[in-house]
């Protein structure tokens, strides 16, 4: 096979904000990713400043098999940006992050990823494509978060149910116009001028995804959305600092509760991502051994087989 | 997934199992699992690929596909291999295959016609000589492919004979359990319990509070970089995550491929502890007899 029909060692992700944050903390930048459940301006507003909006689907063939029939904006072939193809499976998620990291004006982050965007500066989508997925450094800050690969069950034939492809899209404002990059699409795609008032970008922005998810059947499309926004801890923290030397302990105590609820989150994805991380056959292994050891195990064997005979029986599997 | 019993049609199916990219590397490997590729005519009207796992007789797969986006083709760094990929034009998706057919004979023929459907879902089916007794346009699962379940537009050929002149002992005797798991309605490796309805809260909790002194035994395999102190609660969280849930439910699936002799010996267990659900749990009741009668006399309830 040839080096653009595989996935080049880039392993499946998770798509989830933790695992999303620790790839910017990673590339030294100081942002996080955080589920979107709504579009509505005040969830929006609770987020700024935004960069990014992700928008992550279940890839279905018919919702991009004729790419020439969009559903709203315009080829920009011209897009002074940055934007890069996606050449390899599974580096979607990482690939649409850098989509819009290179699009972010004044962006701070380490020297890996400014050298990264610097080189490639000036190259076309594909090479681009080509130039970030070879490059080991981001491919191995990709892969820290998926599973460890040395229970080597490659081969066996499991049903890889994480290899349904989703797929990313980004909007974001640049240049004055909300553009949507899409690794497998040809060229960025502009949706026309934003506001630079009021709610800003992200007005438009949403309207624009909103018309695009109304376009699918219902039921057809499993979606997610995600905001690249500003960390907050250490915004919360100065305000925090700041609202306690002036005495007032009132907004303080509210941005206590912010800050205590922005922590346990960190604390929820630094836990899952240990997770992520981890060959668990070990400690399945050490509690069937332990409940052997409690005599619970046949017992156990009996209801699980049960379990199996009932769900058969009643047409589950 | 979906349920394509119903009002949709085969219009060909055969033996193929599945094939998965080495992470890390360039190398497919095929996996042994047996299974049939069909193509359906989908109750929505539209053109599923389904790959049926031909032991459980679960549709692990099934894509949509829309005319002329995707294509069926050998891979070509492995000539000699009989792996081929489902690729589309829309999409960097990648799906492979290996023919698990005895014979090659007749591998050209079968992605000929799927390419063909995979163009226009209305295309004529085109069968050459060596399944004259079966062919026909509406559909032909010539060999013994089609999954038991199959409509009865697929003919109930056998492997025919002739196509297997050449096949090696191993393969017809692969053909034979093929075969023989078929007319008992394939359910025969159907599995009997499955280890993540064992490894279940409402199994583990209760065993911490009739034992707590077990619970410290597990503390040296939880992940190294847990970012809380190991405890009984950090064990519960972790056994209740969708990462542990889904950890088990591959270990699960490895071990019903019969195949983890080398990986089990990991964990102090015999060979035989690898090649299925039932051995691996009772190799580790005997291990836990073991370990028990040398250790803490008193505490082997049970032994077998």
């Amino acid at each position: 096979m040839s080096g653009a029909d595989d996935s080049s060692g880039w392993q499946l992700t998770e798509s989830d904000p933790g695992v999303f944050t620790e790839l910017l903390k990673r590339l030294g930048v100081p942002y996080i990713v955080d589920d979107l459940y709504s579009l509505d301006p005040e969830s929006l507003a609770s987020l700024q400043p935004l960069h990014a909006l992700i928008f992550l689907f279940k890839w279905l063939p018919n919702t991009s098999s004729d790419a020439n029939s969009l559903p709203a904006g315009q080829y920009d072939p011209d897009f002074p940006g940055f934007f890069a193809h996606q050449v390899v499976n599974n580096a979607c998620a990482t690939l649409a992050v850098l989509n819009a990291l290179g699009n972010i004006p004044d962006l701070s982050c380490g020297p890996q990823l400014a050298e990264l965007n610097s080189f490639t500066t000036g190259m076309d989508p594909q090479t681009r494509g080509l130039v970030i997925t070879s490059a080991d450094w981001l491919r191995e800050a990709h892969n820290a978060l998926s599973p460890p690969s040395a229970i080597s069950l490659d081969g066996l034939g499991l049903p890889r149910t994480t290899e349904d492809a989703y797929h990313f899209v980004v909007y974001l404002p640049a240049m004055g116009s909300i553009y949507e990059l899409d690794g497998l699409k040809e060229h960025p795609i502009k949706h026309g001028a934003h506001d630079t008032s009021g709610e800003g970008w992200v007005k438009q922005a949403r309207e624009v995804i909103e018309a695009r998810i109304s376009t699918y059947p219902v039921g057809a499309l499993e979606f997610s959305l995600l905001a690249l926004r500003d960390d907050p801890l250490p915004i919360l923290q100065t305000q925090l600092a700041d609202l306690q030397a002036s005495g007032q302990q009132a907004e303080a105590a509210e941005l206590v509760v912010k800050l205590a609820n922005e922590t346990s989150k960190r604390d929820r994805w630094a836990f899952e991502n240990s997770l992520r991380r981890h060959n668990h056959m070990g400690l399945a292994h050490a509690i069937l051994l332990a409940m052997a050891k409690a005599g619970k195990l046949e017992g156990a064997k009996t209801d699980a087989k049960n379990i199996m005979k009932n769900s058969e029986e009643a047409g589950a599997r | 997934m979906s349920d394509l019993s119903s009002s949709s049609s085969y219009l060909l199916a055969f033996k193929a199992g599945r094939a998965f990219r080495r992470e890390g590397s360039n190398f497919v490997d095929p996996s042994p699992t047996k299974g049939a590729v069909a193509l359906v005519n989908g109750e929505d009207g539209l053109l599923h690929f389904v790959w049926k796992n031909r032991t459980s007789g679960v549709e692990e797969e099934d894509l949509i596909l829309f005319p002329s986006d995707a294509s069926f083709v050998k891979v070509s760094s492995a000539p000699n291999s009989r792996i081929y990929v489902l690729k589309f034009s829309s999409s960097n998706q990648r799906h492979f295959f290996w023919m698990q057919d005895a014979s090659p004979d007749r591998d050209e023929e079968f992605v000929a016609n799927v390419n063909g459907l995979l163009q226009d879902p209305d295309y004529t089916l085109v069968w050459g000589d060596a399944s004259a007794a079966g062919s026909s346009a509406t559909g032909d699962a010539s060999t013994s492919a089609a999954p038991p379940a199959a409509p009865a537009t697929t003919t109930a050929e056998d492997t025919s004979a002739g196509s297997n002149i050449g096949a090696t002992p191993e393969q017809l005797a692969r053909i034979q359990a093929i075969l023989g798991s078929m007319s008992t309605g394939g359910n025969v490796s159907a599995p009997e319990l499955s280890l993540t309805d064992i490894l279940t809260p409402a199994n583990i909790t209760p065993l911490f509070t009739a034992h707590p002194e077990l619970v410290s035994t597990l503390f040296p395999h939880l992940p190294p970089d847990l970012p809380v102190p190991a405890s009984q609660d950090a064990i519960q969280r972790i056994i209740s995550s969708p990462q542990f849930r889904s950890s088990v439910a591959n270990f699960d699936q490895a071990l019903r491929t019969g195949l983890l002799g080398g990986l089990v010996r990991s964990l102090g267990l015999p060979e035989e502890a690898g090649t299925g659900i039932e051995p691996f749990l009772r190799a580790i009741q005997d291990q836990a007899g073991r370990e028990s009668s040398g250790a803490q006399p008193g505490d082997n309830m049970q032994t077998d």
